[in-house]
């Protein structure tokens, strides 16, 4: 079964210049155990389609699925972690982490158990009862992705998580959110990534979904066949980040969603 | 509660807990210095809150027994008339606080509701305040005759107008300002309602409250002892530290004047040192306008010498940041027109739309009573021939009263542009100069008119004493945001400048200028404000000994509406025609000046 269905969705806004259309037919399931990453062009709406996901924004056309229910309004077995972070600078570590158990209305002990296993989790033991202003910006975004985890969801979704620090520091964070998911006493079940690092993507990620420019839709769903770890280095991996890297760059409608159009165009046919 | 674990002994390091019920009671890493830094600022403002009429108290007592000495023997008298003025100002702040707090949340969250709340809130605040008093003095004692309450609710509520629109507008710009990310985290995990407004909206507007409240106090006794000082022109003089320095100094009893003053001093720099600089250095935790991947921040030092320094800039900073801050409303106003259409936000029905929407209601309710009063106040009572005069001869009285304001403004623009550019290309003289300016800035200027105007008006003629008072309620809105307009003039410009030859005079009139061309316009709409709501005590106190004044003007006529009797009609019709040019002058000069000034001079 699939988690999440992406069926035919579109989206739009109205504007004052009239309506502009972001994305338009774009289709693609998330199943269980899958870490999916989307890739593409800036401005082309990826971070949009995570927040359709989660339900933070209703689809001008078509629908969104999970466990074969539509998602109407923020989904609860669903949690984002931000770009920039998100947290509240006047709670601790420990009640930002905490924030969407209160939510839940758990009781107190059992959500400071929850803090406490999670906090540990991702390595911020000692600093609960600090504020996110004493952090460094990978300590952040671990609060941020403790606080996604306590609320244990099914699908974690991540906005450019790390493009907000440097690169180092996203190295390390890359490595936890892999054994976070391929733990299998932990949440998620399934990630969906967002990021515009196409070398980020085939690293962590078993498929990554390449949308186009805007009105974006989905150029190709690359599977990512590398037995983990993966080795930057190899030619398997140079290879596929090339062909993400021309697909991005290159962006000419696809005939069907999962074949990548070859960068001349086939024979007969004349691309834009 | 679980049995056998220890409390206090845990290695931090070790596996999470098999057992999920157990509470580790005691078993907390040390507690980050900022986090108890925090707490026990906030412990100590709440002790010494505690704590100001003990030490009232104790000085009382203490000057009983320095017979003799004549100053200290009015102390205790002064005191208690201090304090009863004390008593006032905390009622109207907690009113305007959760006046604030309800309508400023109710205009951020519900889209039809702003559209209306907004502009609303730009009119009133635009109306200057004093002139409502005599008709909350008239309302309130017709409500609760024959004792003291009605005049003293009439301060109260004199005090919260002045209070609470910019209280509101901090609110409503810290809701309007709360980065989405945060909102969509608390979409994401599902909290709403009470929860989101304790954990979320609540403390989002801790800062831009605790800025506004030093400014809403500062105004506010600006305002309570101009006000107090008005009712000692009929019966009903209310007990405080106005009527008192009136008597003193239409007494000439220059002891008893200087000892109100000097409690006055001792109470105002009590409460900055004790309530609100805390409070401000409590209140840093809430700011979010940081960037959000920055280096982690240097957590207070235990240094108390440094900390109480950075407490201090904090809170006068926040003195001047929340003068220029008056500016809100107007700028919200032009910033509504100016910015493009925004995608509608969803609304949400929870328990705080009614609890605000009652507060509303109540407070609408109120108002609608007192027009009405006052309406049928003027179509009940006959209008006796001198007071038909008087009202024919209204416009020639805003006239003059509008010529002194202005004449007033031009001196304060001649002192406060120098000195503003002086103070701003001299640091160091800032770092001194500053301070001391500040300081006298938060001191009611009021609190001096009674000597002002018995003992200076021989000296300045009668108009020069009207405008020197005008002054004190205008010069420090231009002068902060004179000096805040320099200070964020980019250096580039000046290096600019200088490669090109532009010294002097011609930088200041070609660059400098209009570098700082929105916040002179600010500067001067507060200032304006200011003057307006001090015409009434400028132009008219007869406090029944020594000299009086009375000079041809609005404030004059709205005081004579109030001391005679059957004079009421005048005294609303004043405060119309007041009101009328206020929002007219607003709506004709100053506004399309404003927004042609953001349009063209901002360079962000």
């Amino acid at each position: 079964m699939a988690l999440i269905r992406v069926d035919h969705v579109e989206k739009g806004f109205a504007t004052r210049h009239g309506s502009i259309t972001i994305m338009q037919d774009i289709s693609f399931d998330v199943r269980d155990s899958d870490f999916v990453a989307i890739v593409g062009p800036s401005g082309c709406g990826k971070s949009t389609l995570l927040r359709l996901i989660q339900g933070l924004d209703r689809p001008s056309a078509g629908e969104i699925y999970f466990k074969d229910q539509p998602v109407r309004g923020t989904c609860g077995q669903m949690a984002m972690v931000f770009q920039s972070f998100a947290l509240f600078p006047w709670l601790t570590v420990s009640q930002n982490v905490a924030f969407g158990l209160e939510a839940l209305g758990w009781e107190p002990e059992r959500i400071h158990a929850q803090v406490e296993r999670f906090v540990s989790v991702t390595g911020l033991d000692g600093f609960q009862e600090a504020y996110p202003r004493e952090l460094s910006g990978g300590m952040r975004q671990r609060v941020g992705l403790a606080r996604a985890l306590a609320v244990e969801p099914a699908v974690l979704l991540m906005d450019e998580p790390l493009s907000a620090l440097d690169p180092l520091t996203a190295e390390s964070l890359r490595e936890e959110i892999l054994q976070l998911w391929q733990d299998p006493n932990l949440p998620p079940d399934a990630v969906v990534l967002v990021s515009h690092n196409i070398e980020e993507a085939i690293q962590l990620a078993d498929r990554v979904l390449v949308l186009s420019r805007r009105p974006a839709h989905l150029l190709a769903d690359v599977a990512v066949d590398l037995p983990r770890p993966r080795d930057r280095k190899s030619q398997a991996f140079y290879d596929l980040t090339d062909k993400v890297y021309s697909l991005i760059t290159e962006g000419a409608p696809a005939p069907s969603a999962t074949t990548p159009v070859p960068p001349n165009g086939t024979p007969g046919t004349t691309t834009g | 509660m679980a049995d056998g674990v220890p409390s206090g002994s845990v290695d931090r390091r070790s596996e999470p807990p098999a057992d999920p019920g157990t509470p580790r009671i005691g078993a907390r890493a040390p507690a980050s210095p900022a986090a108890s830094t925090a707490r026990r600022s906030a412990l100590r403002a709440a002790a010494i809150y505690a704590a100001i009429p003990l030490v009232a108290g104790g000085m009382t007592l203490a000057t009983v027994g320095l017979s003799g000495s004549g100053i200290a023997s009015y102390f205790p008298l002064a005191g208690v008339d201090v304090f009863y003025s004390f008593l006032r100002m905390l009622a109207a702040y907690a009113a305007s606080l959760g006046f604030a707090l309800a309508y400023g949340y109710y205009a951020a969250t519900h889209r039809t509701g702003e559209r209306v709340m907004i502009p609303v809130l730009d009119i009133l605040q635009s109306v200057p305040i004093l002139g409502f008093f005599p008709i909350a003095i008239v309302f309130f004692v017709d409500l609760t005759p024959g004792s003291w309450i009605g005049a003293n609710l009439a301060s109260v509520f004199l005090i919260f107008t002045s209070m609470a629109w910019n209280m509101v507008f901090g609110v409503y710009e810290s809701l309007k300002t709360l980065p989405s990310d945060m909102k969509e985290a608390a979409e994401t995990f599902h909290v709403r309602g009470i929860l989101l407004f304790r954990r979320v909206l609540y403390p989002a507007t801790i800062n831009r409250l605790v800025y506004n409240s030093v400014l809403s106090w500062t105004g506010g006794w600006f305002f309570l002892v101009e006000a107090e000082i008005f009712t000692t022109n009929g019966s009903n003089a209310l007990a405080g530290i106005g009527s008192y320095l009136s008597f003193a100094a239409s007494a000439q009893n220059g002891d008893k004047f200087l000892a109100g003053i000097l409690v006055l001093v001792i109470v105002i720099a009590l409460l900055d040192f004790a309530v609100w600089r805390p409070l401000g250095h409590y209140a840093e935790r809430f700011r979010f306008d940081q960037s959000p991947s920055g280096e982690a921040e240097s957590v207070a030092a235990p240094d108390p010498r440094s900390r109480f320094r950075r407490a201090t800039s904090y809170v006068t900073q926040g003195v001047r940041a929340g003068v220029t801050r008056i500016t809100t409303p107007l700028v919200q106003f032009a910033a509504i027109t100016i910015r493009p259409a925004r995608k509608p936000s969803p609304t949400r029905r929870t328990i705080l739309y009614y609890l605000a929407l009652g507060v509303i209601l109540v407070a609408v309710w109120l108002m609608v009573i007192a027009i009405a009063v006052a309406v049928f106040h003027v179509y009940t009572q006959p209008i006796v021939g001198s007071v038909r005069r008087q009202i024919l001869q209204l416009p020639l009285a805003m006239g003059a009263s509008t010529l002194r304001v202005v004449a007033a403004y031009a001196v304060c623009l001649g002192i406060s542009l120098p000195l503003a550019y002086w103070i701003a290309r001299r640091p160091r003289a800032g770092r001194v100069g500053l301070p001391i300016v500040e300081v006298i800035a938060s001191f009611p200027a009021t609190a001096l008119f009674p000597v002002i105007i018995f003992e200076l008006i021989p000296v300045l003629t009668p108009e020069g004493a009207a405008i020197l008072m005008l002054m004190t309620g205008m010069i420090w809105y231009l002068f902060f945001n004179l000096l805040s307009g320099m200070r964020a003039l980019p250096p580039d410009l000046e290096e600019a400048s200088r490669s090109f030859g532009l010294k002097g005079r011609r930088f200041f009139w070609r660059v400098v200028l209009p570098g700082i061309f929105p916040a002179l316009i600010t500067g001067s709409i507060t200032a304006f404000g200011g003057g307006w709501n001090t015409l009434i005590v400028a132009e008219y106190l007869n406090s029944g000994t020594g000299h009086s004044l009375s000079l041809l003007g609005i404030g004059q006529a709205i005081d004579i509406g109030y001391v005679e009797p059957n004079g009421i009609p005048l005294m609303v019709a004043a405060l119309f025609t007041l009101i009328a040019t206020v929002i007219a002058i607003n709506e004709l000069i100053w506004k399309p000046l404003y927004r042609r000034a953001v349009e063209l001079y901002r360079y962000d």
